[in-house]
């Protein structure tokens, strides 16, 4: 059943990854710019914004699973937050790579002590952070527990970092999604929810396959063990 | 019947890929003194965490005195005394047990601490810095430490190892006063010959089991090195 | 609320028995000007916009001093055993704990902010009695963070670099805008802003207190 769930996403995520980068280069219209450096950086919003939002939902997940951890005290709600803990650097990885691309034929610069790229970075440190933490304590519920504590302090965090950031003058292109007056034409709004739909999907997957990972690195390493016993 | 001092009851502690402990069934009445015999990893730590109610189990259950071992009132009748000594080097031997006094809220600790501290024989170091102390006096006043709070239940981890003759004596003494005061010892242990002293009733750990619980009276401790011998530490049979 | 006092009185007299750390941190405050003033060579006037961030980096690092320092000595003889086998709510061990770090980091802001005015010549007037709140708000963010996140930190090898690897992103709003506070009455520039800024860093106090406070029991357990 797992196989089969794992090899239709597989398939539904290789289609929709073809289908969004056509619709990205090919179908979805050119911005309006005076170059084409322009024009082709414009292109990467399509990734740059769905990675970001990916990256709170995967942090939002290690909260979930951190508050799951600590109430049951299961192991499966553990890995869940770590599996989630790494894609979620992962894909705010990606923002930091993806926006300095962005800015540097729009703004004539890689990188800017702005608002939202501070933000972004601090949420990233938060992140890394968290995961070094897992690195330096030896495995068991002394590690899950603590582990749990720092997923949900981080998760508070959050919102405040990008709250007392927000007062700082922002060069960064406007939320486009909280703006709704239609500054995005509707085959972009597409093109948009049609990647960020992807993305989601690519993050349902991975977060599944490292998870099942983490289950069998535990299986095997408790069969060693029972060998050991024996 | 009374309520047993401790029970437990299919008790496993299994976190991911560490086995600790499986399937555990105990009972411990109020006023036994048991020894725990194993080797070293064969989870006699996590036993006595999850006794003191640091550790949770990951399945069974666990009642001391009756209840949750997490409870605040069950804490307060608890002792252990390890090789972590629960002392600050910076602190005199008074200061350490004044807040330990205050800690567990013990009624008239002025007095309690003069009689812990007289029983240790350290009455005439209590103003001196914990650090300058050797490592037998330090070891003493742990002693001392633990019984502060007047516990029901003392947890004893390897509590001889590493202890001077001196010390050695005075904790035998002052675990046979406790003994009849009727209060329960359970104590980990290499030492077979101090284990039969002290404890009418020894279980034996193993593969993160229980594989014997047998009676100190029956049997000697060449006997259980015998038959245990794989078992029990082989590093004390020398 | 006994045990919590009681933490904090063995705490601050283990401290003050060890008078030449407390000197030492004081010293070293006293460099981080130093070598500020020497890294930056600017004119007056920028140094002047660039003192609150500096009077904060001094005060971050002191309260590393403390926050290290504060679970180290709990690890030393396995007290950290002793904490949890302890008859109280884990909550009461950390308000123990972070009062104390915190009464020992204003202690040390007591002692550099002299050596501020003195170094960067500032004019004392009775609106720097604003900084008294801006200050207490600050630390209080910064300690009530810091005093749980040192707990995490004291299991690992590394626990000086983790406790910042962890903290410091953690704690950057708070940091942010009580280096903003302090520049707003530094500059004899109390806008409307300040009290709303003020109260906001007062709210997230709260918040980080009451989550430490809570999840202390979840550090202490095995």
């Amino acid at each position: 059943m797992k196989r089969i769930i794992d090899k239709t996403l597989l398939i539904v995520l290789l289609i929709a990854f073809l289908t969004s980068l056509y619709l990205v280069f090919n179908w979805v219209p050119q911005i309006k710019a005076s170059n084409t450096a322009e024009q082709i950086a414009q292109k990467i919003f399509y990734f740059h914004v769905p990675s970001a939002w990916l990256g709170f939902l995967a942090f939002f997940i290690v909260f979930i699973a951190s508050v799951g951890y600590l109430v049951t005290r299961k192991r499966q709600w553990e890995l869940v937050s770590v599996a989630s803990a790494e894609i979620g650097v992962l894909f705010v990885s990606l923002v930091l790579i993806t926006g300095p691309i962005w800015a540097k034929p729009v703004w004539g610069i890689w990188w800017t002590w702005d608002a939202r790229l501070t933000s972004s970075l601090i949420l990233w440190l938060i992140y890394v952070a968290y995961l070094m933490l897992r690195r330096y304590l030896p495995d068991g519920s002394k590690r899950a527990n603590l582990s749990a504590v720092v997923g949900i302090i981080g998760f508070i965090d959050v919102p405040i970092v990008y709250y007392s950031i927000r007062w700082w003058e922002t060069q960064h292109p406007k939320a486009v999604m909280a703006s709704g007056d239609g500054s995005l034409a509707a085959p972009m709004f597409f093109t948009f929810m049609f990647s960020l739909a992807t993305f989601t999907l690519l993050y349902v997957y991975l977060l599944r396959k490292r998870y099942q990972l983490l289950v069998l690195e535990d299986t095997l390493n408790k069969q060693f063990k029972e060998m050991e016993i024996l | 019947m009374a309520t047993p001092a401790l029970q437990l009851a299919k008790v496993s502690k299994d976190f991911g890929r560490i086995i600790a402990l499986r399937n555990i069934d105990l009972t411990i009445q109020s006023g036994e003194v048991v020894s725990i015999l194993g080797r070293n990893g064969a989870g006699k730590t996590t036993l006595l965490n999850i006794i003191s109610g640091v550790a949770k189990p990951s399945s069974g259950k666990v009642l001391l005195f009756g209840t949750d071992p997490s409870d605040k009132l069950n804490k307060a009748k608890l002792a252990i005394i390890s090789h972590e000594m629960f002392l600050y080097g910076n602190l005199t031997a008074l200061e350490n047990l004044e807040y330990y006094g205050s800690i567990y809220n013990i009624p008239d600790p002025g007095q309690r601490i003069a009689n812990v501290l007289a029983d240790v024989e350290l009455t005439h170091r209590r103003f001196d810095l914990v650090a300058t102390f050797s490592r037998g006096m330090t070891q003493r006043l742990t002693i001392a430490r633990a019984l502060l709070h007047e516990p029901s239940l003392l947890l004893l981890d390897e509590p001889f190892t590493g202890l001077d003759q001196h010390a050695i004596g005075m904790l035998l003494t002052l675990l046979n006063q406790q003994k009849k005061l009727g209060k329960t010892i359970l104590l980990t242990t290499h030492d077979l010959h101090t284990a039969k002293e002290l404890s009418e009733r020894y279980i034996v750990l193993d593969k993160h089991g229980i594989i014997h619980d047998g009676s100190m009276k029956e049997t000697t401790p060449d006997e259980i090195r015998k038959k245990y011998f794989s078992t029990i530490a082989a590093e004390q049979v020398a | 609320m006994r045990a919590a006092i009681a933490i904090l009185k063995k705490d601050l007299r283990m401290e003050f028995r060890s008078k030449e750390s407390i000197l030492a941190m004081w010293i070293f405050s006293l460099l981080i000007f130093v070598i500020f003033n020497f890294t930056f060579e600017v004119s007056r006037l920028i140094m002047l916009e660039i003192a609150p961030g500096l009077l904060w980096v001094a005060f971050i690092f002191s309260g590393m001093f403390g926050l290290n320092h504060s679970f180290a000595i709990e690890k030393e003889n396995g007290n950290l055993r002793a904490m949890a086998l302890m008859p109280v709510d884990g909550g009461q061990i950390y308000l123990g704990k972070f009062l104390s770090v915190t009464i020992m980091m204003l202690l040390f802001e007591l002692l550099i902010f002299p050596i501020f005015i003195i170094f960067y010549d500032l004019q004392l007037s009775l609106e720097m009695l604003l900084l008294i709140p801006v200050v207490l708000a600050g630390t209080i963010g910064f300690t009530s963070l810091g005093t749980i996140l040192s707990a995490v930190a004291v299991h690992t090898r590394n626990q000086q670099i983790l406790l910042s690897l962890l903290l410091w992103p953690l704690v950057s709003p708070i940091v942010i805008w009580s280096v903003n506070l302090t520049g707003m009455v530094l500059a004899g520039e109390v806008a409307t802003s300040f009290y709303p800024l003020l109260i906001r860093v007062g709210a997230f106090d709260v918040i980080f207190f009451t989550f430490a406070y809570l999840l202390f029991d979840f550090i202490l357990e095995d």
